[in-house]
């Protein structure tokens, strides 16, 4: 079972009533290993997006789209000054792989692409598909 | 006209599946529910056989099971054939009604997955529901697996219609052990269990314009007793038709089902009493005990409502030492099964020595070496011919040991 | 008793898997368990399901088992030290890993000195299904180690379990069962 031994107490040392303490300290909580705290739902991922900046044209599609908001978005300027929001990558601590972002991507090449996971991500961007 | 749908002669269904197909071939007029862990399956599957066309009659949703039980005891009034499922919480909320349904005389069957009650919230198996609805006047038929979950249900429907019973009927199967176990099933064809249970005869239904009916009027003192009275009476008798059914599936399917099953018990000096899936586990115990040389042997009501209090009796005349086992708190008593046991056996002059042991409770665990441990306890006080042992015992308890006396 | 316990996410099949297999079985004339022990599960969650097959009617409801063979059907999942709690010397794991055995077991430090088969069940159910469901590519690889019945009586079985899909899936389940058998090493 995934509960540590440490938190399996005995019938005469629990907690009256299954009560649970709300503000107890985070760091020292114990909680069993797939408490949720502990847990991310990257875990799940067999298939992760990679980002290709170069072909990305900032249409914030992927952003909109994504459930769990893995883009991370940076404040630039554009030519006239006027401020506008810029994609420079994935949160790859909240992204699950549903692909989302791919399917929503629309630059000709698209510049999000699904690899598996354990394809590192400049390699992934030399395979990139090339335009012909 | 509903499809037929087509089985093998053997199928590998869990418990849930098992209870949907045996409410399909029942051609069930109306089905209300409010699906709730872990019956669930029960009702989405039923759901799914109407949507593909297998079953002719209407399936209501409901926002609650206190209206899910309101909305079968309205249609059974209005003389339909009527079912649903339920587990845990959702009985809890159904209670009130449920006196209402069996009150009424009204033959629901309700296919209950047994689980624990809150609190502390868990969703897995233990009798906590069941033994809320004892009092309900219903009949309450138990199933120990997916086979057993099919063929109760099929004789509920046949039990509860009797014009001699009129009274609702719950099967219970143990929560995830039975309803998500899937197991070898060998069902009837449609035709076969349809012409089993056989066509719904409805009695006073109030959609019978020309003889207006009220169901459930309001008696007080000069009526309420006489009411109450005719009602137990309908449930103390009961057992014939139980039996008659139970013999007329055997003759359909050679399954041969009793109200109080034994194993290995004719010779016994030490019997256990247990109910649910853990008999079958205790099966495998008893073997082991009689390997080690311990004349051990199993009892089981399969009604829990009527209970069969003389049959019991009669069965455990020979036997020494009687530890009655109940997968529920049984909060400042001993458990039920404890109780009726000693009652049967008192009332008939009897004397073995019984205890109680509690397992199970919220899914917990219980392996047949658990069991065998008890049988090993049991056994010391049939050998010391008095109860040298706790009354009450806990199985596979974290902590130090308790027990109370 | 052969007893098969099967670690996954919950979403990725092993229930399923385990159902299939046990009526895959019970074709044969055998009796069967298959039951998953459940938390209040969301998909991804680590959880694990069980088969229990045997020649008489299978009476033990409870969950304790030690198995004779663990699948693993997540990648991740086989890290977790969890997949050898209850084995023996003899039990023999099947896990899904893009790995080779020894690349694996210099990581994979619990499965040392274990019976240990690998297969991509990930890779061939994205290539051959569309989606990353390993149940029934575990399943292949599965007959091909434990022998359990021959090859082309599994096959027609479970094109007869599979038979509510739709006819693309049915013949991309039936692929990837196909490949899993023959990669499994």
């Amino acid at each position: 079972m995934a509960t540590p031994k440490e938190m399996m107490t005995t019938w005469d040392k629990i907690q009256p009533g299954a009560v649970l303490p709300s503000f107890e300290d985070p760091e020292k909580k114990i909680r069993s290993k797939f408490n949720s705290y502990n847990y991310k739902v990257a875990d799940w991922r067999v298939e992760k997006p990679v980002f290709n900046r170069d072909l990305c044209i900032d249409c914030d599609f992927c952003w909109v789209s994504c459930p769990d908001s893995c883009f991370i978005v940076e404040e630039v300027e554009n030519k006239r000054g006027k401020k506008q929001a810029k994609i420079v990558g994935i949160n790859y601590n909240l992204c699950k792989g549903c692909a989302v972002c791919v399917e929503v991507c629309p630059t000709p090449i698209k510049s999000l692409l699904m690899f598996p996971e354990f394809v590192d991500n400049d390699e992934a961007l030399k395979q990139w598909p090339k335009k012909d | 006209m509903a499809e037929r749908y087509e089985l093998k002669q053997k199928e590998v269904w869990d418990g849930n599946m098992a209870a949907s197909h045996a409410l399909r071939q029942a051609q069930v007029d109306v089905v209300a529910a409010y699906p709730i862990t872990p019956s669930t399956p029960i009702v989405q599957n039923y759901a799914q056989f109407l949507a593909d066309g297998y079953v002719d009659g209407e399936f209501v949703m409901v926002e609650s099971e206190h209206s899910a039980m309101s909305a079968c005891v309205g249609a059974s009034a209005a003389g339909g054939r009527v079912a649903t499922a339920t587990s845990s919480q959702g009985y809890a909320l159904m209670v009130e009604v449920l006196y209402q349904a069996s009150g009424m005389r009204l033959p629901i069957v309700m296919t209950v997955v047994n689980r624990a009650l809150a609190s502390p919230l868990n969703i897995h198996g233990d009798h906590g529901d069941l033994y809320l609805g004892r009092d309900a006047g219903w009949i309450h038929l138990i199933a120990n697996n997916p086979q057993e979950a099919y063929d109760m249900t099929l004789c509920a429907f046949k039990i509860a219609e009797n014009e001699k019973v009129r009274l609702p009927v719950t099967t219970n199967q143990d929560g995830f052990l039975v309803s998500h176990t899937a197991q070898v099933v060998e069902p009837l064809d449609d035709d076969t269990a349809y012409k089993f249970i056989g066509d719904y005869k409805a009695m006073n239904p109030m959609l019978d314009t020309k003889n207006p009916q009220t169901y459930g009027a309001q008696t007080e003192e000069e009526w309420h007793f006489e009411f109450k009275a005719s009602q137990h009476k309908a449930l103390m008798e009961s057992p014939a038709v139980i039996d008659e059914v139970f013999a007329e599936f055997e003759k359909l399917t050679g399954r041969k089902y009793n109200r109080v099953e034994t194993y290995k018990l004719d010779d016994a000096d030490v019997a256990l009493v247990v109910m649910g899936s853990a008999y079958e586990t205790a099966m495998v115990a008893v073997d082991k005990a009689r390997e080690e040389g311990i004349k051990a042997g199993l009892i089981m009501p399969r009604s829990f409502r009527p209970f069969p209090y003389n049959e019991i009796a009669e069965k455990l005349k020979n036997v020494k030492a009687v530890a009655a086992l109940d997968r529920s708190a049984p909060m400042g008593a001993m458990g039920a099964l404890y109780n009726e046991v000693s009652g049967a056996l008192a009332a008939n002059g009897q004397s073995s020595i019984m205890t109680n042991y509690i397992y199970g409770l919220g899914g917990r665990d219980t392996t047949a070496q658990h069991i065998l441990e008890v049988i090993k306890e049991t056994e010391k006080n049939a050998k010391a011919g008095k109860r040298v042992t706790d009354l009450q015992g806990f199985i596979n308890l974290r902590g130090p040991k308790l027990s109370f006396n | 008793m052969l007893q098969i316990r099967w670690h996954s996410r919950a979403g990725q099949g092993a229930v399923t898997g385990a159902k299939a297999l046990a009526d895959v079985m019970a074709r044969t004339g055998k009796y069967v368990q298959a039951y998953s022990v459940y938390g209040a599960e969301k998909r991804g969650a680590p959880m694990t399901a069980y088969d229990k097959i045997d020649d008489n009617p299978i009476l033990d409801h409870s969950k304790w088992m030690t198995p004779d063979y663990v699948l693993v059907i997540d990648p991740s999942l086989v890290f977790q030290e969890e997949i050898v709690d209850n084995t023996t010397d003899d039990t023999v794991f099947i896990v899904t890993s893009h790995m080779s055995k020894e690349d694996l077991l210099s990581i994979a430090k619990h499965l040392q000195g274990k019976k240990l088969y690998v297969i991509d069940a990930i890779k061939i159910s994205q290539e051959e299904i569309g989606r990353a469901i390993p149940n029934t590519p575990m399943l292949g690889a599965f007959i091909k180690v434990s022998e359990i019945i021959p090859f082309e009586d599994f096959l027609v079985s479970i094109e007869d379990i599979l038979s509510k899909f739709p006819k693309k899936i049915i013949e991309g389940n039936l692929r990837a069962i196909k490949r899993a058998y023959e990669e499994v090493k």
